[in-house]
């Protein structure tokens, strides 16, 4: 899961959607979106697509089904040149996103970052965040390859560093959800 | 069906005695637990339990209005990763 995961998340980029196909005749695109409202798509600007070469801008047109958007992309005017486009991945730079809150994370933010006790010593990394209705756990993976839990509260994790890439978990939390 | 109130809320005794014992200590410890069937009942609020979910333990911590629900329902069996995009989470 984690390399499938990471795929889309680097720390410059970071994916909101693909293009799944086309809509109609007037060169509508449909667009299966990450984003957590699917029309926030284009809520952050210009997105790019995989390797780069191309921005679009994006312009959502209504709902489809099967939690899809139809999306016009500016400039593509007609069903075959909306083709061209399926299959891309949509980006954007992790800059275009905006600020939170505090004590208020992104995802794509805290997945990959290494976890460290109070010694300085590594446990592990970040490999996914989950909230299950009893507040927000991070799923680490130690360093013998087995997923533990986490409970994402300033008693548990009392510092994340995004700059130097390492949060801080006190070590008690870590050992009480072993196996 | 309901359960039937004159029975009174489910909870497996072992349960309750490791969290009594834990409040009494004042410690926030972990009570790891297996039992996934049992209610939350009031006293355990501000607790931290470790639900087993037949693989690993999830951290619950218990809040005021998860009284009366199950343990099992804030493990899930199963887990879905999906895209993260520009999903935030807040640390509380």
């Amino acid at each position: 899961m984690n390399e499938k995961n990471m795929k889309f998340i680097d720390r410059e980029r970071i994916c909101v959607g693909v293009i799944t196909g086309v809509h109609g005749l007037k060169g509508l695109v449909r667009i299966k979106p990450f984003t957590d409202i699917p029309e926030s798509v284009s809520a952050y600007g210009p997105v790019e697509i995989e390797d780069g070469s191309r921005t679009l801008e994006i312009e959502v047109a209504n709902r489809t089904g099967k939690g899809q958007i139809a999306a016009r992309v500016l400039g593509v005017n007609d069903r075959n040149e909306a083709e061209t486009l399926k299959g891309q991945h949509l980006y954007i730079k992790r800059g275009q996103l905006p600020s939170t809150d505090l004590d208020e994370f992104y995802f794509a933010d805290i997945i990959g970052l290494s976890v460290v006790n109070n010694n300085g010593d590594s446990l592990g990394e970040v490999l996914a965040v989950h909230d299950y209705g009893a507040g927000a756990v991070l799923e680490c993976l130690d360093k013998k390859g087995v997923p533990l839990m986490v409970p994402f509260t300033k008693e548990a994790v009392p510092k994340i560093d995004l700059n130097n890439k390492f949060i801080l978990v006190e070590e008690k939390f870590f050992e009480a959800f072993e196996i | 069906m309901a359960r039937s109130i004159w029975k009174g809320p489910f909870i497996d005794s072992y349960l309750l005695k490791k969290a009594e014992t834990v409040r009494g200590s004042g410690r926030n410890d972990v009570i790891k637990t297996w039992s996934r069937r049992s209610t939350i009942l009031p006293q355990f609020v501000g607790l931290t339990f470790g639900v087993h979910n037949g693989q690993k333990f999830i951290p619950v911590l218990v809040t005021e209005n998860m009284v009366g629900h199950k343990f099992g329902e804030f493990s899930p069996t199963r887990t879905y990763y999906g895209h993260t995009a520009d999903r935030k989470v807040r640390r509380s």
